[in-house]
Order: structure tokens, then C-alpha cells, then sequence
């Protein structure tokens, strides 16, 4: 082992203890790589969700007109997405805001109606489903999200009244339509706290007879066949459906949503790098101690033959040590942190303002989390160099030391 | 001279002390045979350590030659003196500047370890070394469990390692008491007497000086 190895970690590790030093700055490095790792997972846990509720919703891709899809371009655009191999499922869909009522409490959810045998191909919609079941569906039924039934106070079974906007258009004409009756059929609950609070499901031919669309339908929903690339098949359905209908790749129908979470992510991420900062800077000012502490033996390194580069080496491999110690240590408490996530969440929220209180103002039920492969390396890697970096300072300090005046100072 | 192990001839230094330069050596001449162990005496401030510092080739000398074992030190580079210092000389300080996290053996290995790596005949002179100093059972202790004197002689250990040519101590005693000073001073000259290594002795002490071969004394920059 080259000497300069040897004394970093005999400095480090004397006699096989740890020392205090060590046990301090290698801490400050892994504390920096934990916060970091936590938050950019949960951020990052956030974005994932959400883009995975909306691929449960919405599909991976959708298809929109300009115009309302009449009978004959539906024909046309269910013939292109026949005919395109990665896909693996489509269902056509009808999409609105509604007034529902019931005991004299009026709530305005936004609606969606599907065809529901051909949107269980596309959409997973039995998963999350609470109470009832889909089989139950028929035009005078509807499927309550679960905020939304308990705010309503209705449970699987009682009848609501649905007010559409074309009740509206109606008493324009002097013409008087009256509210729709439906049943409850079902609730389901996905997870996510505003899609949880007002949503309705129904049959496409309910959707189209509240908006008085005939036949006609809003667009579809589309599922591809797994490790099908969703650009490229938006791409190529771009060129082949008819003038006026686009395909949406999810992220792009939720673009800017998407940036905000993106931008958000990044930013909290630029900021935690400075946590690691911070903590490589108390690396340098301990190792500028050390130096300083060890003047006269820097001085002997030199008397006894040690090159100045070697002595530089010798205080650069202390910080790669202690980052690469801190930042395996951080990881490895990061990821146990992100295990029992939820349940140190749960405590500061009995601890705090309440389980109800916390949920009521909170997104998600749980703490999501996703950790990027991408973002690991780059944690690493940044902790690392940034500690090594840190070690730099106080070596050349030591490297510039001549050792007759090493050897002579006091 | 051709069998000195270091040789200096018409070695000058100067320091500036605010508006006064100070000539600290006044043109030395002198040098060591091998094995030849040689006492330099002088008041403070006569230049003793800044010769000693020159011999080493830790310092620079403002004019004069400098040999080590014939080749002309006086042309290398601080680095090129550096990468031959630690084969051709060993040093002892008055204040041992032993590292404090390795224990004795690694202290006396470390001469070696600088040099290149440390195999088996590494350690086991390290461990003949420590033993003949009387701290063979002292190996694995630290320094700050150590005395004085005990760290001084694994010090003299240490500076031996390397099969050095030429020892050059800076009263090494003037951090001992007596009587450990003494043996010390005797201990030194033993094992370079044995090991063949000559060596330079800086000191105060007369009773000291007079054990070597050959006494020097420095006075205002020259050899009196």
C-alpha cells in the first residue's frame, strides 16, 4: 500500500479505532447524501405517481379531435389504431362536468364516460374499485369516487340526481329537461386526493346522452403493449389518423404539470447539493487543522524522503475516504429511511397536527417514492468529488510546507 | 577526501533579520568518512542545525558544495535531494516527531514504507532494530505510552532502518534528563558503530561530544 494510503487511513482509523474526527465528518457526509436521497426520492416519487395514476386514467396515449369524433372518423381512427402493432388496447371516451345532487347537496365533479367492457382493456378501473363492482354498470348507474360519495353522504345503491350543461342550453329554448336519476353502482378510490374528491364514472351512452352527443365521442384512451415506446407511437399515429385528430403521449397531454414537478424536483435537488457543501467544507476546515496540528510532522514526511506530492496525496485520499465512507453510509441510511417511510411520516403526523388533518391537506394517502438510477449515480458521484475536493485545500497547504521550516515551526 | 560519506566545502548561509543579514555560516568546510562519528558543539545561534539542515539537504546553502557519497548534492533540485534523502541519511530530532496514530513498529517501519514497499525482511529488520534498542516487546505500543527515552530510541530506530550512510541527530538528548540522555548518546553510537553508519552529532553536551570520534566546534559560522 503506497505510504500515503497507509497514513490517511492510519490518520482515520488510529490503532483500529475510529477517530472523533472521522466519526464527525464522515457523519456530516452522510447525512447530506441521506436528505438528499430521501427528498429527491420522494420528490421523484411524486412525479412517478402521478404519471402512473394518470396512465391508469387516461392510458398512455390519448386521441383527440378539434371537433366532437362522429361516427365515420371514429371509423377511420379505430381502423389506424387497429392497424398499429404496439398497441394493445383502445376504448373511445366522453368527458365533462356535471352537477350530481343529493339531499339537497349539490357537488359539480368532472364526469367521464366509457364503454366500460372495451375501457377494461385500456384502464384498470377494477383495481380501484372500493364498493360495488363494474359488472353492475348499466346506462342509469354511475361510479362515485370515494371523497366524493362520503361529502355526499351516499353509499352503493341510493339514487342521485345529475344535472348536465345541456339542461342549461335547453331553458335557452324555453324547453325544460329534467334532471337524470341514477344509481350508485360502485366507488372507487385511486389514491390521489383531488382525483379521490370529484370524480364520476359512467357509461359512454349515459355521457352522450347528458351532453346530447348522439353518437359522437370526445376521443380515446390507449394502451400499449408493454416496452412499447410511447414518443415513437404518438409520433407515427400523428402521420397516419385522419386531418384534425391528435395523438397525446400522457406526459404531453399533462406537459405542463409535468414541468412544474420536473422544475420543482430540480430545484429542490440543486439546493440539497449544498447540504453536501456545507459538509465538505467542515471536512477542509478539520483537515486545515490537521495540517496546521501536524506541521512538524509534514516537516519529518519530508526529512524522511516523503515527496510533496505524496504528503498532498495523503491528505486528498483522507477526504476521498470520508466521502466515499459518508456517502456509502448515507445511501445505505437513505434507503432504509425510504423503507419505513411512511411510518416515520405517520408518527410526525400523530405527533403533529393529526392523522385526519395531515391527509385532508396532504396529496397522497402515502409517501410516494422513486429513486432514479440516474440520481444515485449522481449523488455519488458529487459527494465524492466534493469531499475529495475538500481534501485538496489542506493538501496543498501541506504540499507547500517546506519541512526545515516544518521542522522548526512551534 | 574520497572515502567521505557527506563532504561540504565553503558552505555560506545568510538570514535577513529586518535591515541586518545575518551570516549564519561563514564558508564550512567539512565532511565525515563512513562510520566516522563526528560531534558539533556550538552556542545557539552559531549555526549548528542550519549546517545540520544544509547536510541534509533540507535547506539550501547561498554558496558553497555539497557531496553525498561523492555525488554533487549541490546540484539536485530539493525534489531530486528529497527522493534520495530517505537512502542516503537518517535523521534524529530533539523532539522525536514520532507519528502518534501508529504504534512503534510502524513508526520504525515508515522509514521503509516512504521508500517503497514494506515485505518481510522490512519487518523483521524493524523488529531486530527495535529489539537491539531495548523496546522489543514495545512494538504495538503507541507513542503516547511511550517515555522520552523510549521514544527517542525507537527515533534512532527509525532514522537506521533504511541502512542509511550517515546518521545526523540534532541533540537528539535535549529533551531527556541525564542519565537518559546518556544512554541514549551511548545507544546512538553503538548501533551506528555496528550498523558501519557514520554519524553527526549536534550537542551542548561536552561529555556527549567527546564519546565520538572527532569533536567540532562552531563559533560565529566557522569551525574554530
Amino acid at each position: 500500500m503506497p505510504w500515503p494510503v497507509y497514513l490517511a487511513l492510519k490518520q482515520l482509523f488510529p490503532s483500529g479505532r475510529i477517530s472523533f474526527f472521522t466519526i464527525i465528518a464522515t457523519a456530516g457526509i452522510m447525512l447530506g447524501v441521506t436528505i438528499m436521497l430521501m427528498v429527491t426520492s420522494v420528490m421523484g416519487g411524486f412525479g412517478y405517481q402521478i404519471g402512473r395514476m394518470i396512465v391508469d386514467t387516461q392510458g398512455d396515449i390519448q386521441i383527440t379531435a378539434v371537433t366532437l369524433i362522429d361516427g365515420r372518423k371514429a371509423e377511420q381512427i379505430e381502423k389506424v389504431l387497429a392497424a398499429t402493432p404496439e398497441i394493445e388496447a383502445f376504448a373511445p371516451f366522453a368527458s365533462g362536468v356535471v352537477m350530481l345532487e343529493y339531499a339537497n347537496k349539490p357537488v359539480f365533479p368532472s364526469i367521464q364516460g366509457f364503454s366500460f367492457e372495451r375501457m377494461k382493456k385500456v384502464l384498470p378501473l377494477q383495481r380501484f374499485m372500493v364498493a360495488g363492482s363494474l359488472d353492475d354498470m348499466d346506462d342509469d348507474s354511475v361510479i362515485l369516487s370515494t371523497i366524493l360519495a362520503t361529502n355526499l353522504g351516499v353509499d352503493t345503491g341510493d339514487k342521485i340526481s345529475v344535472y348536465s350543461p345541456l339542461m342549461m342550453e335547453r331553458i335557452k329554448k324555453n324547453e325544460a329537461l329534467l334532471p337524470r336519476e341514477v344509481r350508485v353502482a360502485g366507488i372507487f378510490k385511486i389514491g390521489h386526493q383531488q382525483l379521490d374528491s370529484s370524480t364520476v364514472l359512467c357509461s359512454l351512452r349515459l355521457m352522450q346522452d347528458l351532453y346530447g352527443l348522439d353518437r359522437r365521442v370526445h376521443g380515446y384512451n390507449v394502451r400499449l403493449k408493454p416496452g412499447a415506446n410511447m414518443e415513437e407511437v404518438a409520433l407515427k399515429l400523428e402521420q397516419t389518423l385522419p386531418l384534425g385528430t391528435k395523438a397525446l403521449t400522457w406526459y404531453e397531454t399533462n406537459a405542463e404539470f409535468q414541468a412544474i414537478v420536473a422544475f420543482e424536483r430540480n430545484m429542490i435537488f440543486f439546493l440539497m447539493t449544498f447540504i453536501i457543501l456545507v459538509a465538505a467544507f467542515s471536512i477542509t476546515s478539520s483537515l486545515l487543522m490537521a495540517v496546521v496540528r501536524k506541521t512538524r510532522e509534514i516537516g519529518l514526511l519530508g526529512a524522511m524522503g516523503g515527496r510533496a506530492r505524496d504528503v498532498a496525496l495523503c491528505f486528498c485520499t483522507q477526504g476521498l475516504l470520508l466521502g466515499a465512507a459518508g456517502t456509502g453510509l448515507g445511501l445505505a441510511l437513505g434507503f432504509y429511511l425510504l423503507h419505513y417511510r411512511d411510518n416515520i411520516v405517520h408518527l410526525i403526523a400523530r405527533l403533529s397536527v393529526g392523522q385526519g388533518t395531515f391527509q385532508k391537506f396532504y396529496q397522497f394517502s402515502e409517501l410516494p417514492s422513486h429513486t432514479v438510477t440516474r440520481d444515485v449515480v449522481f449523488i455519488v458521484v458529487f459527494s465524492v468529488i466534493a469531499s475529495t475536493l475538500a481534501g485538496l485545500i489542506p493538501a496543498w497547504r501541506a504540499a507547500r510546507l517546506k519541512p526545515v521550516e516544518a521542522l522548526r515551526s512551534e | 577526501m574520497l572515502d567521505a560519506v557527506i563532504k561540504a566545502a565553503g558552505v555560506r548561509k545568510n538570514y535577513l533579520s529586518g535591515d541586518r543579514t545575518l551570516a549564519v555560516l561563514q564558508g564550512v568546510n567539512f565532511s565525515v568518512a563512513a562510520g566516522e562519528s563526528v560531534s558539533l558543539r556550538g552556542e545557539s545561534g552559531s549555526g549548528k542545525s542550519t549546517l545540520l539542515n544544509i547536510l541534509a539537504g533540507l535547506d539550501r546553502p547561498d554558496a558553497g558544495e555539497l557531496f553525498w557519497d561523492n555525488e554533487a548534492a549541490h546540484r539536485l533540485s530539493l525534489g531530486q535531494l528529497t527522493a534520495r534523502r530517505g537512502r542516503f541519511l537518517g535523521m534524529v530530532f530533539q523532539s522525536y516527531y514520532l507519528i502518534p496514530e501508529i504504534d512503534a513498529l510502524a513508526n520504525v517501519l515508515m522509514s521503509a514504507r516512504i521508500l517503497g514497499s514494506v515485505g518481510a525482511p522490512e519487518r523483521s529488520r524493524a523488529a531486530l532494530l527495535l529489539q537491539r534498542v531495548g523496546l522489543g516487546e514495545r512494538g504495538h505500543h503507541l507513542p503516547t505510552h511511550l517515555s522520552g527515552g523510549e521514544r527517542q530510541r525507537i527515533a534512532v530506530a527509525r532514522a537506521l532502518m533504511n541502512r542509511p550512510k550517515l546518521i545526523l541527530a540534532d541533540e537528539p538528548t535535549g529533551n531527556l534528563d541525564e542519565r537518559t540522555g546518556d544512554e541514549v548518546i551511548s545507544l546512538l553510537l553503538e548501533v551506528c558503530a555496528e550498523e558501519k553508519t557514520a554519524l553527526v552529532l549536534v550537542t551542548h553536551n561536552p561529555a556527549h561530544a567527546k564519546k565520538t570520534a572527532r569533536q567540532l566546534l562552531l563559533q560565529n559560522g566557522c569551525f574554530v
